[in-house]
Order: structure tokens, then sequence, then C-alpha cells
């Protein structure tokens, strides 16, 4: 029962907490600035300021000597179940068993853990979603089976180098070269493959289409700077996935099998 | 190029099951997400190629109709409404148009280049503008619902 025991500094560290796994499991920052919102509200603090971008969370109130801190989010990804179980945090608070120590606790092993799909899953899905997109958009069955292919394969290598800590623009251009290689060599296995449609599938899961999509809705919501951040975001990971692929096909185009 | 219906759902299917794995979406969620993204693939396909609407209008009724399949969803598996939605709106959303847009800048077609990334633009506007307006219809549904407007 944690509804109604809390004071001012207690709902604010549960509500940066709880905002901080909410952005970094990549929901929209209105549906973040809402929870947070909600949450002071029901704890009788309706006074919080929230201010959330893609890469900030600033909270706090009106007066000078109150309470506010901010909170700095480097890395995001996308993982809905997280923000499903949130969701179900709030609309059920008055049934929450934990107190606050247990609350922060709940929240910041939620930072740690890992997520639910495996490192094999991800690969095999991506191989699968490549796959599904090649058909979707005019491929045969060869086209199918090099796209299934080529999409593993990228998000294996994404996820084999991901110790290293590439940054995003590096990630995604690695991504692309990676895709752009094995669809040559898929090619020159198999005389039916098309190119496109091959490379048109397994990039699928790299580009940046909801990313661009979220940005037009922030924009809408009124959530102006993170309208611009994703927006932003987006073209910078399409133009970094394209630097990658059409480095790989102009060197093909140039010197094809020269390379060997 | 028409494609059938039918191979269009199962595809559109596969695609969206998986994506739904790679956003770590919740376990029993994931074949409801497929259904709505195939949806939505099949009625923009059938309004695209069979009865050739331009590509906002097709997109925007498309995400319409998966938009409100994912909120409705939503209130029955008591699951916040963007579970359903991304995942279901990856087959429609324009990643492709803008990697396509950034290739062809890249390779200094820049006429193709700037028109794909506008269409690009276009299309994730009227995506944006689908979600928008069903999640508005839903909102004002339960405001009036909970306080009584023209009691009070």
């Amino acid at each position: 029962m944690i509804l109604g025991q809390l004071n001012r500094k207690q709902t604010l560290d549960i509500a940066m907490a709880l905002g901080k796994v909410l952005l970094k499991s990549g929901a929209e920052t209105s549906r973040v600035e809402d929870t947070i919102e909600r949450f002071c509200a029901k704890n009788h603090y309706p006074d919080v300021n929230v201010f959330v971008t893609p890469t900030v969370i600033v909270l706090g109130d009106e007066q000078p000597d109150g309470y506010s801190c901010v909170c700095r989010i480097r890395s995001r990804s996308t993982n809905l179940r997280t923000v499903s179980e949130i969701n179900d945090f709030l609309y059920n608070l008055d049934k929450w068993p934990l107190d606050y120590e247990g609350t922060m606790d709940y929240f910041n092993n939620k930072l740690k853990e890992t997520p639910p799909y495996n490192d094999k899953l991800i690969c095999l899905a991506s191989g699968l979603a490549s796959a599904g997109f090649s058909a979707m958009l005019g491929g045969n069955s060869h086209d199918f089976i090099a796209a299934f292919v080529t999409g593993l394969i990228a998000m294996l290598v994404l996820k084999l180098l991901s110790g290293y800590r590439p940054s995003a623009f590096w990630e995604n251009a690695l991504a692309g070269a990676t895709i752009a290689i094995v669809a040559i060599m898929c090619c020159a296995v198999s005389v039916q493959c098309t190119m496109d449609k091959i490379i048109v599938g397994a990039v699928m899961p790299f580009v940046p289409g909801v990313a661009f999509t979220n940005g037009l809705r922030d924009y809408m919501a009124g959530d102006l700077v993170s309208g611009n951040s994703r927006v932003a975001e987006a073209i910078l990971f399409a133009s970094s996935i394209a630097v990658g692929l059409a480095f790989v096909l102009q060197a093909w185009h140039k010197w094809g099998w020269d390379l060997w | 190029m028409v494609m059938g219906l039918y191979e269009s759902f199962l595809y559109s299917f596969l695609a969206t099951i998986a994506f739904a794995v790679l956003f770590q979406a919740p376990k029993r969620t994931l074949i409801i997400s497929g259904v709505i993204g195939a949806i939505g693939w099949v009625v923009f396909v059938y309004l695209r190629q069979y009865l050739e609407y331009n590509s906002f209008h097709a997109n925007f009724l498309a995400t319409v109709a998966l938009a409100l399949i994912s909120e409705l969803s939503a209130r029955m598996f008591k699951q916040p409404a963007t579970v359903f939605l991304i995942p279901g709106i990856i087959p429609l959303v324009p990643g492709l148009g803008m990697y396509q847009g950034m290739k062809q800048i890249i390779e200094k077609s820049y006429d193709n280049g700037v028109t794909t990334l506008l269409t690009a633009g276009t299309d994730s506007a009227a995506i944006a503008l689908g979600i928008m307006v069903i999640a508005s219809i839903f909102r004002v549904i339960k405001i009036s619902a909970t306080k009584n407007f023209w009691t009070k």
C-alpha cells in the first residue's frame, strides 16, 4: 500500500524512477509526462511540473525553494512489455503491495533486468521480418529465403558488436554494409534472387519509420522539442543506413569480382 | 504489381509478429498485434491497388482502421494502446521511403531523392493523423462517460 503514505520528496523520487524506466523503454514523451503527472496527482501533489524530451527528464515545482531533479537519458530501446507493466502499476495504484523502498527497488531492478526475448530470438525475428517484408513488396521465394538470411546476419553482427558500444550512426552504417555484403553473396549463389528485393526487405528492421511517425505525433500533440529530436534522429538513422549500403554497393559496382 | 489480399495478409501478419518480438511486446499480445498489422496492410493494399486511392488517403484510412482495432483491443486486454499500435503501423510506416530517399541523395539524384523523402513525410503525416483522430475520439468518449457534461 503506497497511496497516501508518501511525502513530497518520496513522491518525486518514485515519479522520477518511473519516468526513467518508461523513457528508456521507448515510450512517447507525452505518455511519460502524463504518467508522472497522474502519479503525482494521485498522491495529492498536483502542482508538480514535468518536462520530458527523448534525452532528459526535468521534474520539479514552481517554488524557488522546492525540490527538483533532472535525469539525463543516454540510451533508449523499445520494450513494450515494460510500458505495459508501468501502465498496470498506475491503474492499480490503490492495490499496490510494496512500500516506498520496495517500489524504488522494483524500478531500479526494472532498469537492470534483461528483456523478455533473448538475442537469438531477436535475430530470428529480424530475419522473419525481413523475409515477410521482401515478400510483401513483391519478392519471389528465393528472395524470401535470401532476405531471411540477410536480416538474421545483419542483426547478429549488431548483437556481436554491441559490447563495443558503437554510436547509433556507426551501428546503422554497419548494419547497412552487412546487408549489402550478404545480399551480394546471395545473388552470387542464386541467379533468381533480385538484389533490390532482398535489400528492401532486409533494411526494414533498421529503418526508422516508427521513429519518424512518432516524431510527427509528438508535433501534433504539441511536444515540439521532442518532435524535433525524434525527426532529426530518424533522418540521421536513415542516412547512416544509406551510407553503409551505398558504400559497399558502389565498391561492388566499381570493382566487382576484382575485389577477391 | 498487384498482389492477392490473402498473401498480403499472411506476409504482413508474419512481419508484424516478428517486429512485435523485436519491440519486446508482451507474449500474449503477439498474435493480436499481428492481426492488427495485417488488417492495416490489407486495407492499404485494397485501397491503393484495387481502388487506386492516392498514397495519403490510403495510408490515412488504413491507419484509422488499425488504430480503431488497437484501441478496442487495448480496452479488451487491459493494455496501453501503444503496445498494439507500434507493431501495428509497422507495415505502413515509410521507413523504406526514407532510406531510399537518402540513398538517392547520396547517389546524387537529388530530384528523385527529395521527392521520395517528401512522399515519405506526407505518408508519415497521414499515419500520425489517423492515430491522433482515433485517440482523440476515444479520449472524448472516455471523458464524457466519466463526468456528465450537460448536468454540471
